[in-house]
């Protein structure tokens, strides 16, 4: 076991990643990263699909060739008259009053739109009367938007209710929070690179919006299952038992990101360069938010929850306790039960030490290199090696 | 412990649900066509609706606002239909483009401006128009009896006798000549017999003056018909009966072969009394004709009595909220709630209609108890015009013959409140899709590379359990299939390439529930267990995480698809309807086919069930961890 690479560690739950510790690197770049994206959404703003601003809308009779050659040539005229804008969407519609094709494309100032009309006609032997340009409104009116955004307020309002009932107001805290973060870093990687925002684009937001949640519901169920009577005994602080619960739910974590991210990743990048670039918007945002979600539920919410948990003065009191108890120990004066086995422990204690002193740095004690950790089976008194308290359910 | 009882549950609602796939709700066609879920407008193009801007008054287009406003209405009411994704946008400065998917679907409706308003009847006459002048004279007495002169009282004594129906009613009401008007309407102008056009509609409705343009069309619609019949037609103080003066009958007939636009110009007065003129006319008046609630008005109610109807005392606007419902006799109705103040109007009116205040209710109009009836008119024609039987402070309902959908269909143009234009329909198109059949298979094959690379990992990770991944994504999809189309069916529910989409990622979202169960199993075999006893254990508590974990999901489907609109709430759809199969196929397939798994000698092999790996490491710290789990067992 000691020679057990990271994957097998991983695999059993073990990796022993101090991720409770460094929470201030954490909380650092999550903050750095959110002011970034505040930033780009004043700065850079979003750039937002025909759907949305509106555009123009040319109709060509159908007798000028087939829809998609005469597509191509639209965009052609598109790209010399109105300043390289392109077809977002080209159609045949038929009726009493004959066939004709109508091509979308982006806002046009009336000056190009009218350049691209002459050029149309031009370009298909047509007098100009018989193409006909409009301005096209949006389709996805402001009130979806305003119903979008007021029905994620309700839902986290609602949300924030059920996690408090079902686990505790801190807990509730740390999920919404990094919900939160989920979203306006998603929005950011939008803004920054210049994606087009498009209904689909929103749609896949709000996915994010259950898959955030759900992916930090499975870490603090486990956590809560570790830190059940935690402090009946002094052997860890919740911080180190938190962090043991996202080394237990990490290997979930990275499958539920793979499973997940897989198909996603199939539309992305097979579906888009064999032609449905659609789906392009709806991949994009799921890609880029299945992926925040799977790091901040690591990286963000559970190191939240243990700050927010070492406020609590219970919490408080019973970290300073182990921690003394751990100093005893270390300087000989208490013999801890269930000795901890010394062979192996070199690159894991190091990160356990960081851990402990940036979980609990107010405790003069220094760094006990013997301690036994969670991660550690061989501790009887833990409850349950691996899952300690767990045992105790039932 | 029955693991075949719950997968017997399971086979009964695949049972159910392909049952009713391919026989019930609307199955036709070939075993492919019954298959085919409803696809979205980019996948196969539908139908196209334009309505064009048509101000009455004058010929100007609307305002940028009103525009707006209308195509929000527009796109509340086409979203009303159900969950299929409708495109509305404006086209130019007077065209509203409504593109829904399916091919000729009929919009004919969505494009009404659905003004309601609620008036006092006060007079009514036959409104079959010029044929049934001379003929049928059905009822001679009654052009006697019930004239003197609408007083409440002797209209009492008649009306028993004509039955309750108000046609009835109506057509006894057509002798009653020129005697009825003086004491039966405050609202009758005294100085109606003058020529003037203009006299008698200025008196109706003082704080509305007839613009121009009106008087102008009516200049023009005088001339049409000629003075003669323009000045008898202004003569009469009430319908007139033809029957006793046949001569009356030719110098009206110009009025028969008016346009609907030109009725539309002519004084309520004129329209009213006018024989001539014919329900079938004035249902097809220009949409907004009778809206100005400051006027008295003209409208038919089923197509055969025309009545004579006071000014609006309350509006559409009064209304807050609308909905069809069936009432104590299986018929359906459109309740309405009121706003407050609404509610006051709405309770004036109706004890105005109960004392009939003034007399002012005529007695041909009056119910069958005598009390005055009300109308709800709809635009250019009545719904229904009850008989007030009360003075009325709560909710109220709308009656008539209703189907459930014509129930809904007002129900929601009430709620949504009336266009702020007026518009007349264009040609109806068909449109193609905007994605091609090539972007569908693209998608698709992206789709299920993705799908089969989530399975080879499964197999991977999970050797043997596995391949429970495998079928239960096989069952999820399948289940997803026949729910897509059934709901297409019922509910118009549509597929567009994003929804296909999200399908899929749900597909892999739903496969997280295995990880969970099979993590926990994992963490139950390395505390020493053997698989059999592992997996209730595990089952037991990855039950509690899936299910919270799945709560939180259908709240937000719940509350997204409550609160939003059009395509967001199409999507909140969808997403719950993912996350209930998750949950069914999580109980009534993977459990216990694991249950019977874990009965089996394959699954203790290490090398099969993909445990091995913690088998392993958990017999060779037999000698540590083993002891400790003993103890605490």
């Amino acid at each position: 076991m000691a020679h057990s690479g990271l994957a097998t560690r991983l695999y059993r739950g073990e990796a022993g990643l101090d991720i409770i510790g460094k929470r201030k690197l954490w909380f650092s770049i999550a903050g750095l990263l959110v002011l970034a994206a505040v930033l780009s959404f004043f700065v850079r703003g979003f750039t937002l699909g025909i759907e949305f601003e509106g555009g123009n809308s040319f109709q060509v009779p159908a007798s000028v060739g087939t829809l998609t050659q005469t597509e191509d040539r639209v965009n052609g005229i598109l790209g010399n008259e109105a300043g390289g804008a392109e077809v977002e969407s080209a159609q045949t519609v038929g009726g009493a009053g004959g066939e004709f094709y109508e091509f979308r494309t982006a806002v046009l100032s009336s000056d190009e739109a009218n350049a691209a009309k002459v050029a149309m006609a031009q370009e298909f032997n047509l007098n100009e009367d018989q193409i006909s340009a409009n301005q096209v409104s949006a389709a996805w009116g402001g009130q979806y938007t305003e119903r979008a955004m007021l029905g994620l307020v309700i839902f986290i309002a609602l949300v924030m209710l059920y996690l408090i009932i079902r686990f505790e107001w801190r807990m509730a805290v740390g999920a919404v929070s990094s919900l939160l973060l989920n979203l306006v870093l998603t929005a950011g990687v939008y803004s920054v690179v210049g994606f087009e925002v498009t209904p689909s684009t929103i749609i896949g937001f709000l996915t994010i919006l259950g898959f955030a949640l759900y992916d930090v519901v499975v870490v603090f169920d486990k956590v809560q299952e570790n830190t059940r009577g935690i402090t009946a005994n002094n052997n860890q602080t919740y911080g180190e038992a938190a962090n043991l619960a996202i080394n237990q739910t990490l290997m979930r974590s990275i499958n539920t990101g793979l499973v997940a991210l897989l198909p996603v990743g199939g539309l992305l990048f097979i579906g888009v360069p064999l032609g449905a670039v659609t789906l392009k918007d709806l991949g994009l945002v799921l890609f880029v938010g299945m992926f925040i979600a799977v790091y901040s539920s690591i990286f963000f919410a559970t190191p939240v929850l243990s700050t927010l948990k070492d406020f609590e003065p219970r919490i408080q009191a019973h970290n300073k306790r182990v921690l003394a108890r751990r100093g005893a120990i270390a300087r000989g004066e208490l013999s801890p039960k269930g000795a901890p086995r010394p062979a192996g422990r070199g690159e894991s204690t190091e990160a356990e030490d960081a851990a402990l002193a940036g979980a609990a740095p107010k405790v003069g004690a220094r760094p006990a290199g013997k301690r036994p950790t969670g991660a550690r089976s061989g501790r009887p008194t833990g409850g349950g090696g691996n899952r300690p308290g767990g045992a105790k359910r039932r | 412990m029955r693991p075949g009882r719950q997968l017997a549950v399971l086979a009964g609602i695949f049972v159910v649900l392909y049952l009713l796939v391919f026989f019930a709700g609307g199955a036709k066609g070939s075993v492919m066509d019954r298959l085919e879920p409803r696809l979205g407008l980019d996948l196969v193009g539908g139908t196209r609706l334009t309505l064009e801007a048509k101000n009455s008054v004058d010929g100007r287009a609307p305002t940028a606002e009103n525009l707006e406003e209308a195509r929000q209405i527009i796109e509340n009411r086409v979203n009303a239909f159900g969950v299929a994704e409708a495109e509305v946008v404006t086209e130019g400065n007077r065209n509203i483009v409504i593109s829904l998917p399916g091919e000729n679907r009929d919009l004919t409706d969505v494009g009404t401006p659905a003004e309601l308003r609620f008036r006092k009847v006060l007079k009514a006459a036959d409104g079959s128009g010029a044929a049934a002048a001379p003929a049928p004279v059905p009822t001679p007495s009654g052009s006697a009896s019930p004239n003197p002169s609408g007083s409440a009282s002797p209209s009492g004594s008649a009306s028993p006798s004509t039955s309750a129906s108000p046609k009835v009613t109506a057509s006894s009401s057509g002798g009653q000549g020129g005697m009825a008007p003086t004491p039966s309407t405050s609202a009758t102008p005294t100085p109606s017999a003058s020529a003037s056009p203009s006299a008698s509609p200025s008196a109706s409705a003082s704080e509305a003056p007839v613009p121009a343009s009106v008087e102008e069309q009516r200049k023009a619609v005088e001339q049409k018909v000629g003075a003669a019949a323009w000045a008898a037609a202004n003569g009469l103080q009430g319908p007139a009966d033809l029957s006793t003066d046949p001569s009356l009958a030719d110098k009206l007939k110009p009025f028969s072969t008016l346009s609907p636009q030109e009725i539309a110009v002519l004084p309520a007065q004129t329209q009213f009394n006018v024989p001539t003129i014919s329900c079938e006319q004035l249902d097809k008046r220009p949409p907004g004709s009778i809206t100005d609630p400051k006027q008295q008005a003209v409208a038919c109610e089923g197509g055969a009595a025309k009545y004579l109807l006071d000014q609006a005392k309350v509006l559409g606007t009064d209304v807050e909220d609308a909905s069809a419902v069936m009432d104590q006799t299986n018929a359906w109705v459109v309740s309405l709630n009121f706003t407050g103040g609404g509610q006051d109007k709405w309770t004036g009116l109706t004890r105005e209609a109960f004392n009939n205040d003034g007399n002012a209710c005529d007695a041909s109009a009056l119910g069958q108890d005598g009390k005055c009836r009300v109308a709800v008119v709809l635009d250019n024609e009545i719904v229904s015009s009850p008989e007030i039987q009360g003075v009325l402070t709560g909710d109220s309902q709308i009656t008539g013959s209703f189907t459930q959908q014509d129930a809904s269909t007002l129900a929601g143009q009430l709620r949504y409140g009336a266009l702020p234009a007026t518009f007349e329909q264009q040609e109806q198109q068909n449109v193609s899709a905007t994605l091609g059949a090539s972007h569908l298979r693209a998608g698709l094959l992206a789709a299920g590379i993705g799908m089969l690379l989530v399975i080879i990992y499964a197999f991977f990770y999970y050797r043997l359990l596995g391949s429970v991944i495998f079928l239960s994504l096989l069952l999820s999809a399948l289940l997803v299939f026949g729910a897509l189309i059934v709901l297409g069916r019922t509910i118009g529910f549509t597929v567009t390439l994003a929804g296909i989409a999200g399908f899929i990622v749900s597909l892999g979202v739903a496969a997280d529930s295995f990880v969970i169960y099979f993590e926990r199993l994992k963490d139950e075999i390395r505390e020493g267990r053997s698989p059999r006893s592992a997996v209730p254990r595990a089952w037991a508590r990855a039950r509690r995480t899936i299910i919270s974990a799945n709560a939180i999901s259908i709240l937000a489907a719940v509350v997204l698809y409550i609160v939003s609109v059009g395509t967001v709430k199409g999507f909140a759809f969808a997403l719950g309807l993912a996350t209930v199969l998750d949950l069914v196929v999580v109980f009534l397939f993977r459990h216990p086919i694991m249950t019977m798994f874990a009965r089996t000698q394959a699954f203790l092999s290490p090398r099969v069930s993909g445990l091995g790996r913690v088998l392993r490491t958990a017999e060779t710290e037999g000698n540590t961890t083993r002891p400790s789990r003993v103890k605490e067992a």
